[in-house]
């Protein structure tokens, strides 16, 4: 099986049909079903939270095979991602979009499991600490978007499960636990 | 000899025809006797024969085949039904059901990727993988016989051949002529052009392109733009060996 980097890559990537969006309704649905799929778990693995339709993603081309997805089809897989809930276009004219390999809420759900894991429930922790620090290190918290971790501490807060306060720069934002 | 007039020359040639008829009973019942001592003989070999090779005809596709010929030359049918003597004896009426039941899966499993056309190849392949733990091995001709036995079903399952493969057709379409000439055709590379099917076939390029989108929109087909010669490919995920990949991953 062809790898990139370290994520396995399913064999309909080698199959050039895939790369041309699909003029009949049923087959463009199946292929916008394996494509979603792909794209989430690729960004699962390598943690990327955004796509730049212009850039170069590693999974809009396969030189292998000399295929790579127009416009038109990146826009209308994403779109797709979107309409489920699972990504969120950054911009208006579409350029950039937010993958939320996890939902929001998901993502909020981790991080509680990573306070009550770590004994965190009374601490104060910097946004950075959170995202950077020893104690997130090999859970999906370490090195996440810093858009989508404060979108989860927000939705906890909401809850009363935390306080957001704001220091001086935003380095020293911060957060109050009160799980 | 001079015929012999009366009542008693009648009688004669009567009782000379009962005479002749008895004796012509009498070989014929001998000769069914004998046919039925031949048959039953054989039957019983036969049986003796599947019994003491139980196990080669569970295992081994190759001479589970050949068992099958035979059979099927003195009008045997082992799998007429599930039960009864032979069914009793291998217990290959089980196993052909058991088939049946995964293929009619993976037919329906695949169907969004090649829509309801699969190559008795790929399908065999499938079916190996996901049989992985069972002990009997499967062979292509094993799956023939269980498709044969789903017609009962009615659900349209069927096997056509197109040029050199077999293809396993679950849905009901029926594939016209110029249908099947361009899976012939796209056997070679897994795809065909639009000027390619004109040039090979030599239709107007009306006739191609009807036949063409008619496959497109059945999902037999899936159009490639992304070629450096900016010729549109028409793929046929029927033909190539693509469709296994997909079929395992969402199996």
């Amino acid at each position: 099986m062809q790898t990139l980097g370290e994520h396995k890559l399913p064999h309909f990537f080698n199959y050039p049909p895939y790369f041309t969006l699909q003029p009949v309704r049923e087959t463009r649905e199946k292929q916008i079903q394996v494509w979603k799929e792909l794209i989430l778990d690729y960004c699962r693995t390598q943690k990327v939270f955004i796509i730049g339709l212009e850039q170069d993603f590693p999974l809009f081309s396969n030189p292998a095979i000399e295929r790579s997805l127009n416009h038109e089809a990146r826009e209308a897989f994403l779109s797709a991602l979107v309409l489920d809930g699972r990504a969120e276009w950054m911009d208006k004219s579409h350029r950039q979009c937010l993958i939320l390999w996890h939902r929001i809420k998901d993502w909020a759900d981790i991080i509680l499991r990573f306070v009550n894991e770590n004994g965190l429930e009374d601490s104060v922790m910097t946004i950075e600490e959170i995202r950077s620090g020893i104690e997130s290190r090999g859970t999906d918290i370490h090195g996440m978007d810093r858009t989508v971790l404060m979108r989860a501490l927000k939705l906890l807060e909401n809850k009363g499960k935390l306080a957001i306060f704001k220091g001086t720069s935003t380095d020293d934002e911060g957060v109050k636990f009160s799980v | 000899m001079r015929r012999r007039p009366g009542i008693g020359g009648l009688q004669t040639a009567a009782a000379a025809r009962d005479q002749y008829r008895l004796l012509g009973e009498n070989v014929a019942k001998l000769r069914t006797d004998l046919m039925k001592e031949q048959l039953s003989t054989f039957r019983s070999q036969l049986e003796d024969f599947a019994r003491k090779h139980k196990n080669d005809i569970r295992k081994n596709p190759v001479f589970r085949s050949q068992f099958h010929e035979m059979c099927a030359k003195v009008g045997v049918d082992p799998l007429a039904s599930n039960k009864g003597f032979w069914a009793e004896l291998l217990g290959i009426g089980d196993f052909y059901y058991e088939l049946g039941v995964q293929i009619v899966d993976i037919c329906l499993a695949t169907r969004p990727h090649n829509g309801g056309l699969i190559n008795l190849e790929e399908l065999c392949k499938i079916l190996s993988q996901r049989r992985k733990g069972a002990r009997e091995a499967v062979s292509e001709d094993d799956c023939l016989r269980a498709i044969s036995k789903l017609k009962v079903l009615g659900s349209g399952f069927e096997v056509i051949t197109v040029g050199k493969r077999k293809l396993v057709r679950s849905v009901p379409t029926e594939l016209k002529k110029d249908h099947n000439e361009i899976l012939e055709l796209s056997q070679a590379q897994g795809f065909v052009t639009v000027e390619e099917v004109e040039r090979r076939l030599s239709w107007p390029t009306g006739r191609a392109i009807d036949a063409l989108d008619t496959l497109l929109d059945e999902g037999l087909a899936m159009i490639d733009d992304g070629h450096r010669d900016g010729k549109r490919r028409y793929w046929f995920p029927c033909v190539s060996s693509i469709s296994s990949f997909v079929a395992s991953d969402t199996l």
